[in-house]
């Protein structure tokens, strides 16, 4: 179940060569006039640069990221099976630079001047924007775990912004006592890659299955049910003894009394109630919000994230400001790096109507999200989304959902397809 | 009446508006996934070099169940016939 090789596995994975710069090129190219600043280079940021540099030559582009190179949070959990590294999950800047006439800022925005319509950069440089799309990501609650902090998170790392605390805890796992326990506390919704701790807890149990098969994951839940609840239990009950007394993974809801601090001494989690819960090796997922930029700027509602019209993203409490990612309120789409790239798309395509002063056209989203239960077992969810009457965002009634077991072979080809998707649309979205 | 219950059941339950996609839109969403294959058997296929009668047909059989599909059944039942008639049209003449 766990044996496909590294190899084979690294293979399927392998990006392409190039030839897909003529993907666009279909769609109109025409000239507009007009200075658009994206803040942040993720999938949001790099899809919706892409995308306006390729629909219209003539505007002027500015992508603001400080890190010269991006590391996907997709595809990281699969690091915990040993099945790729952080290199391997890498993209840089360079085509869209190059063939797609960005202008790249490596820096970082110190503050949004919203009256002057003007970025204040860490380095001191402005940068002035008829049209502003952020695309910042995500920021943690760190007040919603007592003793979690973010210099706890180097020892206990969170691996939730995909980099070098994912190889850390790999290297927790990999060398964690034969029999040992692993703790994912999980986070409450709604938060980034909705079934990302499940596949996560996946990929590990996947490891301790060859290695450790006397290891343990205990997923430590806040919420009564998870994503694609009913197509992992089946695959951890396939693969992994789910529900048996040696089983690899545990799942315990304890959403009326949840984890609430870390003893990061004892190497223990306890909950509301007092409840305890050690670990060898311990992985919080934190609440989140949206990134901090967004919050200072005054763009985020109670509950921490940009809320937006949907048919143009702009912020409700900026007409010149888009918000796309996971920093921005698009549900029922989820917080997924393909959301961010279907959100970008469409929010390319209202900036340039509202720069021409011509109609935005009428939107609809896509969301397709898989996971790996084993290298060989892949399952999915999907969402179609459009506006209802009255413009709000809606999952379109009848479409979507998750993987039929009916499908013959479903799990094997869906396992092809997780590569397969991954590799596609990190080219989709940075080129 | 009626007419205005059904509206009001309607509102939040996922019915769209009535106004067509934009097919260039549509089909960016496309091409997320399906772009140049490398390894045919367990990447998602390709569409260029198809026509834009097989891609039509294609999207029509997945919608209507008569062509088994992992995913693409689920993604072509959000949209209407004329829909994706269109983002076919498009995807051939890229």
């Amino acid at each position: 179940m766990c044996e496909l090789s590294r190899r084979r596995f690294l293979q399927a994975l392998a990006v392409g060569g190039a030839g897909s710069l003529a993907a666009c090129a279909g769609l109109p190219r025409k000239k507009t006039g007009g200075r658009v600043v994206v803040v942040g280079g993720g999938f949001g940021g790099a899809t919706a640069a892409k995308t306006l540099g390729s629909l219209d030559a003539g505007l002027n582009i500015t992508l603001v990221e400080p890190k010269a190179r991006y590391i996907t949070c997709p595809g990281s959990n699969w690091l915990f099976a040993g099945l790729t590294d952080l290199l391997r999950l890498s993209v840089d800047y360079r085509t869209l630079t190059e063939y797609y006439g960005i202008d790249l800022v490596t820096d970082s925005v110190e503050s949004i001047e919203r009256e002057r319509r003007q970025l204040r950069l860490t380095s001191g440089r402005m940068l002035a924007y008829d049209r502003l799309i952020l695309s910042p990501g995500i920021a943690f609650n760190w007040d919603s775990i007592a003793g979690y902090t973010p210099e706890v998170a180097e020892l206990f790392p969170h691996a939730w912004q995909a980099g070098p605390q994912t190889v850390l805890l790999a290297r927790q796992l990999h060398a964690m006592r034969r029999g040992g326990v692993v703790l994912i506390v999980a986070p409450p919704d709604p938060y980034r890659c909705p079934p990302g701790p499940y596949e996560r807890a996946s990929m590990m149990a996947c490891w301790l299955s060859r290695h450790n098969p006397r290891g343990k994951i205990i997923i430590l839940d806040p919420k009564r049910g998870f994503s694609k609840q009913a197509l992992f239990e089946a695959g951890w009950r396939r693969h992994y003894r789910y529900g048996e007394a040696d089983g690899l993974i545990e799942w315990h809801s304890l959403a009326d009394n949840p984890i609430t601090q870390l003893d990061a001494q004892g190497r223990t989690v306890i909950s509301d109630f007092g409840d305890r819960f050690s670990g060898d090796v311990i992985n919080i997922i934190p609440a989140q919000t949206a990134a901090t930029l967004a919050v200072a700027a005054g763009l985020t509602d109670a509950g921490g994230w940009c809320p937006v019209e949907p048919k143009t993203s702009r912020s409700l409490f900026d007409e010149f400001i888009h918000v796309i990612g996971d920093a921005a309120h698009f549900s029922p789409m989820p917080k997924s790096a393909f959301a961010a790239n279907s959100e970008a798309k469409a929010c390319a395509m209202a900036v340039i109507g509202l720069l021409r002063e011509v109609e935005v056209p009428t939107p609809s989203w896509l969301n397709v999200c898989y996971s790996l239960i084993t290298p060989e077992h892949g399952i999915s969810v999907a969402g179609v989304y459009a506006l209802d009457a009255a413009q709000s965002l809606v999952a379109v009634a009848g479409a979507g959902g998750l993987s039929s077991p009916a499908i013959s072979g479903s799990a094997e080809l869906e396992a092809g397809y997780a590569r397969s998707v991954y590799r596609n649309l990190l080219k989709d979205s940075f080129g | 009446m009626p007419r205005l219950l059904l509206a009001l059941l309607c509102l939040g339950c996922g019915f769209r508006a009535d106004a067509e996609v934009d097919p260039a839109l549509l089909a960016l969403n496309c091409l997320s996934c399906h772009r140049e294959a490398s390894a045919p058997a367990a990447d998602v296929p390709a569409l260029a070099g198809l026509s834009a009668s097989q891609i039509r047909q294609d999207l029509l059989d997945f919608k209507y169940l008569r062509k088994p599909a992992t995913l693409m059944s689920r993604i072509a039942k959000g949209f209407s016939d004329e829909e994706l008639r269109a983002v076919a049209d498009y995807l051939a003449q890229r």
